[in-house]
């Protein structure tokens, strides 16, 4: 059992000894940030040696291949923010950022790894709470206080959401265990739905997804750079991660389905609304944006969307899709605030302005950008081209889900303005007058790594898709039970087939 | 059955009538034998002799808000060493190890507010 959670153990351990550390050398910044970093490589090492399979408490911590692949991506995103953190955050209190990114990360690895909806929770706010720290981090900014303060009020009655739909579902179906709460099936008590209902909104919170996305643009603008990219980024890879596993392998019995026609109530339809509305509202309003954090922002809930795409068609092949594209997003996202971090250090600022003649005074930065941007919009070398064409291939097994794909792909060409405009700035407008080139050597390394990794998972998807593929046909969570839909046919259904 | 009903409306009125009684009472208990003789004394906040000072609405310091947390520490040791304490004897050394963690843990964060100077008042 105490086995099974050695990585975050470390990790714990780690969190106290930086404390320790920012107490009594507060000065050497170089130290902390190592023994970060150490903690962090022996939590990977550890991932590493933990048994592939494992059961522990009754599924409160859970072992399997994918979740260590997540864990391991977790945690490499984590180490990301600690690095960002490590050349932008202010003196003051700066290892006690770091082990609030390493808490945060505790939270997110014990997400992927657990079957339970009590544990579940617990993580999620394990996650949330360093995080709603870190946004306020800036003290001196009023900006970055206004941040901390929305997302912490919009994310604790979020949280009272999903606490009260997942006490519904345990009140209706008498087990907090995913598998034991797949069991059953048949006609879904109205209890039941209440709480599906009230745990997507807490989950939609996670992942900015409208109608819960408005906390967004301003946790990300005020939000210190770096951990603006860890919200951005592990946060959301271990919110997607664990509403695909609750949703398949808990109440995959309750899909339903969204397609044009042959709507059945579940929470696919919820889903595919929401995903349809984020993608809507992210990329139109993502047009107007003079700040390319807050752009990031409305990029972030318009890619919520195409992730829920592939959560709402609800197929293994979808799914895996969905659970590829988000670490591919989650690593462009990072690499994206790292430039947006070292541009904002060296010229004050992160408004589209403060890009302009890039590409000469810092090219190799430059270039880092175009590679996150374009494959932010989905250009075909990059990641994200396929990351996008599996999804909106994953949903076309289901034909009637054309109209979502439609709307999707029209919505991803509106993308394509507001990413190039930032390149434009970038690549076109001349360099104000006495610009040099930024200097950032730690965060400048790994911003290069996360555009390599980028570019190799556009030239080998494979890398990452296979070991998903192999690991989601085979492990059963994630396995949806057989497509059956014991919804009681509701009037709105029956005028819609009355249509066609 | 209209007879249940009955009974209900019967209950209903007993349950309002019942509280009324004593207020009754009382009310006529005080009509009756102390009439009102309003006075200084009377008229205080608090009719045990001490004057009361100041305006009601005063600033604090919210600085309090910080001693308020670190007291959870010993809040939070204390709820869970209480039953540790009890059944003591009957413990694995294991459990003994498990409360020794928990309190280093809370401990850190004793030691961790001291040192950055939380504890000083400003």
């Amino acid at each position: 059992m105490l086995t099974a959670l050695l990585p975050e153990t470390i990790l714990v351990a780690t969190a106290l000894v930086v404390l320790g550390l920012g107490v009594s050398v507060p000065k050497s910044r170089p130290l902390i940030t190592a023994a970060t970093l150490l903690g962090g490589f022996a939590a990977a090492a550890a991932v590493f040696l933990l048994p592939v399979d494992g059961n522990f408490l009754h599924g409160m911590v859970v072992l399997d291949p994918l979740a260590r692949i997540f864990k391991l991506v977790i945690l490499g995103l984590g180490l990301v923010a600690v690095v960002f953190a490590s050349d932008s955050f202010p003196e003051t209190h700066f290892a006690e950022s770091l082990a609030l990114i390493l808490f945060s990360t505790v939270g997110m690895m014990l997400l992927t790894g657990t079957e339970d909806l009590l544990m579940i929770f617990i993580a999620l706010e394990l996650t949330s709470i360093p995080l709603y720290i870190l946004a306020a981090f800036a003290k001196e900014s009023r900006s970055s206080a206004e941040a901390g303060l929305k997302y912490f009020l919009v994310g604790s009655v979020s949280a009272a959401f999903l606490l009260y739909g997942l006490s519904l579902i345990y009140g209706v179906t008498g087990s907090t265990n995913l598998q034991a709460i797949s069991n059953l099936s048949g006609i879904p008590d109205p209890l039941l739905i209440a709480g599906i209902v009230l745990t997507l909104g807490g989950f939609a919170f996670k992942v900015a997804a409208v109608p819960f996305q408005l906390w967004a643009p301003d946790v990300y603008e005020g939000a210190p750079t770096a951990a603006a990219a860890l919200i951005a980024s592990g946060s959301k890879v271990a919110g997607i991660f664990i509403l695909a596993k609750l949703l398949t392998s808990g109440l995959g019995h309750w899909a339903g389905s969204a397609g044009w026609g042959q709507f059945l109530p579940g929470w696919a339809p919820v889903l595919a609304l929401m995903a349809a509305a984020s993608v809507l509202l992210g990329n139109i309003a993502a047009l107007v944006q003079s700040n390319v954090k807050r752009l990031l922002a409305y990029s972030a809930i318009a890619h919520g969307g195409y992730l829920l795409i592939g959560l709402s068609s609800a197929g293994p092949e979808s799914v895996t899709a969905a659970l590829f594209y988000v670490v591919v997003y989650a690593l462009t996202t990072a690499g994206a605030f790292g430039v947006v971090a070292i541009v904002e250090k060296h010229r004050g600022g992160s408004r589209l302005d403060d890009f302009d003649g890039l590409a000469q005074s810092s090219p190799a930065l430059a270039i880092c950008l175009l590679v996150f941007f374009i494959s932010l919009a989905g250009i075909p070398p990059l990641a994200g081209f396929f990351g996008k064409f599996y999804i909106f291939a994953a949903a076309l097994a289901n034909p009637s889900l054309l109209w979502l794909v439609v709307l999707a792909v029209a919505m991803n060409a509106v993308s394509l303005y507001y990413y190039l405009i930032v390149l434009k700035h970038a690549f076109v407008l001349p360099a104000p007058e006495g610009i040099r080139t930024a200097n950032a050597p730690a965060s400048g390394f790994l911003v290069a790594a996360l555009a390599l990794a980028v570019l190799a998972l556009g030239l080998a998807p494979d890398l990452l898709l296979t070991p998903l593929v192999k690991q989601n046909g085979k492990h059963e969570a994630f396995r949806a039970p057989a497509a059956e839909n014991h919804f009681p046919s509701l009037a709105s259904s029956a005028i819609l087939n009355a249509g066609r | 059955m209209p007879s249940d009903y009955l009974l209900l409306t019967v209950f209903l009125a007993i349950a309002i009538i019942f509280p009324l009684i004593p207020l009754a009472m009382a009310w006529a208990w005080a009509r009756l034998f102390s009439p009102p003789k309003p006075g200084k004394d009377k008229q205080s906040s608090y009719e045990c002799g001490i004057e009361s000072t100041g305006p009601a609405q005063i600033q604090f310091q919210s600085h309090y808000y910080l001693y308020a947390l670190v007291f959870l520490v010993f809040d939070v040791e204390t709820v869970f060493l209480m039953p540790f304490a009890a059944a003591f004897l009957k413990l694995p050394f294991s459990a003994f190890l498990a409360l020794m963690v928990f309190l280093l843990l809370l401990v850190e964060g004793l030691v961790w507010a001291w040192a950055k100077g939380i504890l000083a008042w400003k």
